[in-house]
């Protein structure tokens, strides 16, 4: 039995490799981020946002929203998004072939009329339906009404990059709360920059469940009482803070939350838009944005601002949160498998030789080597040649490991933002760190499994044009 | 994502890697007990102090407000006033409430003018907060320089400008960004002197805020912008054009149409829409003649300056370019024959579908 | 006679204060919002003979604040606006929508005074 202990030792060494080195990149990363805020806060130590609030020679952005069924709350979704403090711009509402009626409910309450307006088709898309409305009252000239088939989130955010004029987009989910301020923080990179251009923006998304929000604004920051989207908020915490916070200072951002984003319109449409054919658009463009740019030679940077800006609901119940899951696992197989030729390839710099195998190795095949890994270890425990005192300790190195990263990403967000201000909710969120593993983690690896076989083995989700394509939210990774 | 389950279960014969296992587990476990503990005092500490400097905003207020209003001339102190300098003079030695007091001000500053504003200037001077913000330029961290002199503009301290001046050129664009907003606030036109020998770029988002200072004051009379028309600096030279554009400077047309050649695209543009507000019209010929060595986007904004220039003359031209590649262009053109030869626009607009333009088609519909 | 009343809306609470004192001075009552919200609720409970507010607050602007006077109320309560550079369009808007001043900031309280008293008496 001399080539079974082989394969076996070098299963060990591979798996423990692989942990190592998971555990070293959190590390570094947690580092770089650390580097990355502190430098942060002391650039906006100084900027006051107020003065140069609503400077009228700021450059035009245009806010493209597509909505599909909204009917329930489209009138204050929209109302929300035309009271930014923000001056030049405007709000192109993609109305992406609903079968409800919030058209007639947007006609309705902001006295749209039907608009002459001749746009060039420089993304193919769906052909329009009802047709494009302008409102007939003043005060909601900023906004912009697009009534089209059905053809999908991707689809609909392409007629918004055709029709608008201004020079940046932002593309963000309709049912997303933005704050007064947040277009001039996320325009600033693209204004400050003299080296190179910043194609893209990226920012943070906070949880709104619990939150208490009046007539679109945000009023109050709560931690709510269900346990599994106080799991998600410290999910994001990690995620925002730490992580991505630490990818924008190596300029190694792949992936702009679909919820709320801005875009070098110019370079969106050079690349011909968002990609109707996967469910993870928003890490898709990016991708490709990165590559154009790349393969163009051009110097070019994907900002990020860690400001608490946008705000949505998470999924309060384990169904939606697995399906919300299972897309972003097929996204990611999507662009990744589109776009292999980055992968370990010195010719795309950094983009190809950190960030795309760093996605590859610990986002995109992590679930699979845990997977395969408990199958081992379930298989040595059957065949009893556990050694458990070894076993144990590992495990408890494992969880200890996570818990404290939890807290020290709880620790950048009370440095920083401190939005969580309550008495008491320390408690709840030291108490949230020890129990997420059990209560969070079960259920990405379930979901990201699911994505995994629903990808190459279920045929009519692969194929999904079939189904009826919604605009699902998507948030983080 | 996070939980890094380590499946790795090890033969006998590495008890060293099992012991350092155990080790950095304890050593993780008291740092999350350390953590913890420490998690929860910072954050009655914040609470705390997010406390203090309500109260401590709450208490200074009427202090402030009653010594703008103890005054009868902004220039002399009444008794009242020296009053209260001396009981906030001691508390400003506190670098948090100094924070505090500065941030009333500051806000201030932005919301009243006149005598009012000479009034808390003032207080600034009076009080010694002056020295702090001065002292400020001293510091070896960047930030707190650019943050001395947000501070020195705010309050309108002109005497320091030497101190202030070498900072256009500092290596944080942060830091040389204030020193910009510093002189153009306090000096104005005159200020943008800075510009002559700015050998750094001047980013977008410092344009549009050295303008918007520009706008608010009372005094519209531009100095001579040639000089940066011509700068070695490509920012400078966008920024000039817009300067010419806000400021209708119809006499620099010339050094404009010169410009036309310049190396760099984006100038080549600016120019063109700059020269398309101030009716440039020899510029038309000029472009005209060299329409097709042009680039697109120059291209595009020839057509938006046809738009608003044209002459019956630029007919023959105009129809020629009907059916550029670029739909912008076709749209441009198409509207411009429109505006001079409605006949002749309404005869492409009865051409069958499949000869018309794509902007033809979008325009004018054939049914 | 009674003291004649005003509503002031300004986030900024300093300024808020500075005014208060000036223009009580004058022999006005004043009455202070922080937000578009409680403008709305105090000029409902009060009644006021004049509305100050600035352009841009938290939850509803001075905008919403006049049109809510103007179209929900029925009301020609004189409105005076304050603005901060560069929102000329707003400014027109809020004359669009039935304000009877404006003020740009930063402005002097002494001016305020004279305007205010120029729509009272």
């Amino acid at each position: 039995m001399d080539w079974l202990t082989t394969i076996i030792k070098i299963f060990h060494w591979l798996f423990f490799a692989y942990s190592f080195a998971a555990i070293a990149s959190y590390i570094v990363l947690s580092f770089i981020s650390a580097k990355e805020t502190i430098e942060y806060l002391k650039r906006n130590s100084f900027v006051h946002y107020k003065d140069i609030l609503s400077s009228s020679m700021s450059p035009s952005i245009t806010i493209i929203a597509p909505a599909y069924n909204e009917s329930l709350n489209i009138i204050e979704n929209v109302r929300s998004l035309l009271s930014n403090h923000y001056v030049n711009y405007n709000v192109i509402i993609v109305n992406d072939g609903s079968s409800d009626d919030s058209l007639e409910k947007l006609i309705e309450a902001y006295d749209l009329v039907l608009d002459e307006h001749v746009y060039n088709e420089k993304i193919k898309t769906q052909s329009l339906r009802a047709g494009i409305f302008k409102s007939k009252n003043p005060a909601f000239e900023k906004l912009l009404v697009v009534d089209k088939e059905n053809g999908g989130k991707a689809d609909a955010l392409n007629m918004g990059l055709n029709i608008s004029n201004s020079n940046y987009v932002a593309c963000i989910d309709v049912d997303c709360l933005l704050l007064e301020n947040a277009l001039q923080k996320m325009i600033k990179p693209f204004l400050e920059d003299t080296d190179g251009k910043v194609i893209a923006a990226g920012g943070v998304i906070r949880i709104a469940n619990a939150c208490k929000i009046k007539q679109g604004k945000l009023i109050d920051v709560n931690l709510p009482k269900n346990l599994l989207v106080q799991a998600q908020i410290l999910e994001y915490i990690r995620a925002f803070l730490l992580g991505r916070m630490a990818w924008s200072r190596l300029n190694g951002l792949l992936v702009i939350s679909g919820a709320f984003g801005i875009f070098d319109k110019e370079t969106a449409i050079a690349v011909g838009g968002y990609d109707t054919n996967t469910v993870g658009e928003d890490m898709e463009i990016i991708v490709r944005m990165r590559r154009y740019m790349e393969e163009q030679n051009k110097k070019y940077k994907v900002s990020y601002i860690p400001d608490p800006l946008c705000w949505t609901e998470a999924p309060d119940n384990y169904k939606s949160f697995i399906s919300q899951r299972n897309r972003w696992t097929r996204g990611t197989i999507e662009t990744l498998k589109k776009h292999r030729k980055i992968g370990f390839n010195p010719n795309y710099g950094s983009f190809g030789m950190l960030s795309y195998p760093y996605w590859l190795v610990f986002e995109r095949l992590a679930p699979i080597i845990e997977v395969v890994g408990i199958i081992y270890f379930v298989i040595l425990v059957i065949l009893e040649v556990v050694i458990w005192k070894y076993a144990l300790a590992f495990l408890l190195l494992a969880y200890l490991f996570s818990v404290v990263f939890s807290i020290i990403a709880i620790y950048s967000e009370e440095l920083t933002y401190h939005q969580y201000k309550k008495k008491g909710t320390g408690y709840k969120l030291i108490l949230l760190s020890i129990l997420e593993p059990f209560i969070l983690h079960p259920f990405v690896l379930y979901a990201a499994i699911k994505g995994n076989y629903d990808y190459y083995f279920n045929k009519t989700l692969k194929w999904g044009k079939i189904e009826r394509k919604g605009l699902a939210t998507d948030n983080e990774d | 994502m996070v939980a890094v389950f380590s499946r790795f279960y090890s033969p006998e014969e590495f008890p060293f890697l099992i012991y350092l296992t155990w080790v950095t587990s304890f050593v993780l476990f008291v740092s999350f007990v350390v953590l913890s503990t420490y998690l929860i005092k910072l954050r009655k500490a914040l609470r705390r102090k997010e406390k203090e400097r309500k109260d401590c905003k709450l208490s200074y207020e009427p202090f402030i407000i009653e010594y703008l209003y103890s005054s009868e001339d902004p220039k002399v102190l009444t008794e009242r006033q020296h009053e209260i300098i001396e009981t906030l003079k001691p508390k400003i030695q506190s670098a948090s409430q100094r924070k505090v007091i500065i941030s009333i001000l500051y806000n201030l500053m932005n919301e009243v003018s006149g005598e009012m504003a000479e009034s808390i200037k003032l207080f600034y001077y009076k009080t010694g907060l002056i020295e702090y913000g001065v002292a400020k330029l001293q510091n070896k961290n960047w930030y707190v320089i650019a943050k001395g002199i947000g501070e020195l503009t705010r309050f309108n301290i002109k005497e320091v400008h030497q101190q202030v001046e070498p900072f256009v050129n500092h290596e944080r664009k942060e830091v040389r960004s204030e020193a910009h907003m510093y002189m153009v606030n306090l000096f104005h036109f005159e200020g943008l002197t800075f510009l002559d020998n700015l050998d750094v770029p001047l980013s977008e988002w410092n344009q549009i805020q050295l303008l918007e200072v520009l706008q608010k004051i009372d005094n519209q009379s531009i100095c001579d912008i040639k000089p940066w028309l011509n700068s070695k600096n490509d920012t400078v030279v966008i920024f000039a054009l817009k300067l010419a554009e806000i400021y209708n400077q119809y006499e620099v047309n010339t050094t404009l149409l010169g410009l036309l050649n310049h190396p760099n695209k984006n100038i080549r543009i600016a120019v063109i829409d700059a020269l398309t507000h101030l009716y440039g019209i020899e510029a038309v010929e000029k472009l005209k003649a060299n329409f097709n060595n042009l680039s697109v986007e120059e291209q595009i904004s020839f057509f938006q300056m046809l738009e608003k220039l044209v002459m019956p003359t630029d007919e023959p031209f105009v129809e020629a370019h009907l059916f550029h590649k670029n739909f912008d262009i076709q749209l441009l053109a198409l509207k411009i024959l429109k505006s001079i030869n409605i006949d002749k626009y309404f005869e492409f607009s009865g051409l069958p579908a499949h000869k018309k333009s794509q902007a033809m088609l979008k325009l004018t519909p054939t049914n | 006679m009674s003291k004649h009343k005003i509503v002031l809306a300004e986030d900024n609470s300093t300024l808020s204060l500075l005014l208060k004192f000036r223009l009580e001075r004058e022999g006005y009552q004043l009455f202070l919002a922080e937000d578009g919200n409680q403008a709305i609720d105090l000029i409902q409970d009060e009644k006021p003979d004049l509305v100050l507010t600035d352009v841009m607050m938290p939850y509803k602007s001075g905008l919403e604040v006049i049109s809510h006077i103007r179209n929900k109320l029925e009301k020609e309560t004189p409105v005076i606006v304050f603005s901060s550079a560069g929102q000329e369009e707003m400014v027109l808007k809020a004359f669009s929508l039935g304000a009877n001043d404006f003020m740009g900031k930063p402005f002097s309280p002494n001016e305020l005074v004279i305007r205010v008293n120029r729509l009272l008496n």
